[in-house]
């Protein structure tokens, strides 16, 4: 880890990360305001009732709103709160190396007496970084929004800070593979496509093996089907294992990226 | 002090490097030239670390450029042919990243230099010029006071004053004792500054020779016009290498005597007179054709 690097990797990225995290609990406060309004309602609970299982299943709403823990679960966390982290980690792995690599300015980086494993384990630290911050945010966030907006709230603390816990090791690995591939590759576009590709690919087979209980096998090929919002809230989750499962799949990846950016050659 | 040995990378089009041997004194300033495509990065790249060769071996200072490349950086400059910078600093932020992660205590060479080509450390790198790029690369290079340099044609981008300054620049260092590898394709820097030269083709280095040497055994061309036809009689009885006559211009070649040749012209009427400045252009084209016809 080279300090220098992680403060100028502070300098360029760190608006983007705060914007995020900001953008993220603005969101989350807006969908707890309007919270109150539909739980009143008993109409959205019926509507919502009404629609086909397999598409509640899939967007995540069976459980009704009838607490604001699993209403924010599936309006946030169930969609949103995926789509801005995979937005974010896949941009961001992939400038933190491949676009270095890209417009060879990696090559100024290489010419200190930094080696490249340091230079990889301190760009996957702003990687980690980022993540920890817009969850961190969002965590922190939903529940004071929860606290200042909600009258008495029913709301199980300890699971929702789980929920914000396997989201951000859920991104860990989703940052691990678009890092090996930020590292593998020397065109900045190329990357983005194949990491927005896989990740789109991973988030779409989840949303169909919900679908159809003939499709469900489709969970096993995907790691967004571990990330189950509603069900974590309720507590049907068991936390530990799929925590210790993503965080060392996590950490294979980006051991992996290491050797491979230290044995490479470099276009530079 | 920095040692190619039977260096090979092939590249999977085909092309690459084919067994380069290349031996820099310490002290020693070594101009590497050749045109767009030879293998002039290729190669400093290598000595950068930054690619693995097929086979044979660079080394700066008895370490191996590709295993030992991070301890290497400690005692190298390096100023890259291909200009990118981290977008988002300013010119500045950038030196300031650079000297912290080479663990630079002084700013006073930093500062000595951008004193010195004379450019706006604050403007963001992407609204810079070329130019402007080039002499920030020129300062991340000398910066941290290096004992070898390694410079990826240095002068591209800058304009004639400040190629001067730089020119300047390498004199300096090159008297404080460093070793100094400078590719290029410009003939009159590598000239001016450097003791040998290694001329590279197509992966391969076609000749090595002494600057110094090659100036001495230089021919040089004088383009001598004289008043009429009766001149032109008398230089031809003078003895002189005539190589072409063109109307009233004479292309004279001295070789050394240029006392013959000065006591020649004195005795016909001179209307105007020129060198050709091309020494080492023209034994470079010399060798470039020499290669096309094999």
């Amino acid at each position: 880890m080279s300090m220098p690097l992680f403060k100028a990797m502070f300098k360029i990225h760190g608006k983007n990360i705060f914007s995020y995290a900001f953008g993220a609990v603005m969101y989350q406060w807006l969908i707890i305001w309007i919270y109150p309004s539909i739980a009143k309602s008993s109409g959205m609970n019926d509507l919502l009732k009404s629609m086909p299982a397999s598409i509640q299943r899939a967007f995540g709403l069976q459980s009704g709103f009838e607490k604001i823990g699993g209403f924010l679960a599936g309006e946030f966390y169930g969609l949103l709160f995926v789509l801005i982290l995979i937005i974010f980690t896949v941009m961001i792995s992939i400038q933190l190396i491949s676009r270095l690599i890209d417009n060879t300015s990696m090559a100024y980086l290489l010419s200190t007496p930094v080696s490249r494993s340091k230079i990889v384990i301190t760009q996957i630290s702003m990687l980690l970084f980022g993540l920890f911050v817009i969850c961190g945010f969002t965590a922190v966030g939903g529940l004071m929004g929860i606290s200042f907006l909600i009258k008495n709230p029913i709301i199980d603390e300890q699971a929702f800070i789980q929920l914000n816990l396997i989201g951000f090791l859920l991104f860990m690995v989703v940052g691990g593979y678009s890092f090996l591939i930020s590292c593998s590759m020397n065109d900045e576009k190329k990357a983005v496509g194949l990491a927005t590709g896989l990740t789109v690919v991973f988030f779409a087979l989840n949303l169909v093996s919900k679908l159809s209980e003939k499709l469900s096998w489709m969970k096993n090929i995907t790691i967004f089907s571990l990330f189950n919002p509603q069900e974590i809230m309720k507590g049907n989750v068991a936390i530990l294992p799929i925590s210790m499962g993503l965080f060392l799949s996590a950490v294979l990846l980006f051991g992996i990226s290491i050797v491979v950016f230290k044995n490479r050659d470099l276009p530079l | 002090m920095i040692t190619l040995d039977g260096l090979t990378k092939k590249f999977s089009n085909g092309k690459g490097l084919f067994n380069i041997d290349l031996y820099v004194k310490k002290g020693e300033v070594y101009g590497y030239l050749g045109p767009n495509g030879a293998g002039k990065s290729t190669t400093i790249r290598h000595l950068m670390g930054y690619i693995k060769p097929t086979s044979g071996s660079a080394t700066i200072n008895s370490l191996n450029c590709w295993r030992n490349a991070a301890e290497i950086q400690k005692i190298v400059g390096y100023l890259p042919g291909e200009i990118g910078f981290l977008e988002g600093l300013n010119g500045l932020e950038f030196l300031k990243l650079l000297s912290g992660m080479k663990n630079m205590k002084s700013t006073k060479v930093r500062d000595a230099l951008i004193e010195r080509f004379q450019f706006d450390v604050n403007t963001p790198i992407r609204k810079m010029s070329k130019g402007m790029k080039q002499k920030v690369g020129i300062v991340a290079a000398f910066m941290n006071d290096p004992e070898v340099l390694i410079l990826d044609e240095p002068t591209s981008g800058l304009d004639p004053l400040m190629q001067r300054v730089f020119i300047d620049l390498i004199l300096e260092e090159k008297s404080r004792g460093k070793t100094i590898l400078m590719s290029s394709h410009q003939f009159q820097e590598i000239e001016r500054t450097c003791d040998r030269v290694a001329i590279i083709k197509d992966g391969s280095i076609i000749a090595q020779e002494n600057v110094h040497e090659l100036q001495k055994k230089q021919k040089k061309v004088f383009e001598v016009t004289v008043a009429d036809e009766k001149d032109i009689q008398e230089l031809k009885n003078s003895g002189l290498s005539i190589s072409n006559i063109s109307g009233k211009q004479v292309l004279i070649e001295v070789a050394g005597d240029y006392n013959h040749f000065l006591r020649a012209i004195a005795n016909v009427n001179v209307v105007a007179l020129n060198t050709r400045n091309l020494e080492l252009e023209e034994l470079f084209m010399h060798f470039y054709e020499r290669k096309e016809v094999m």
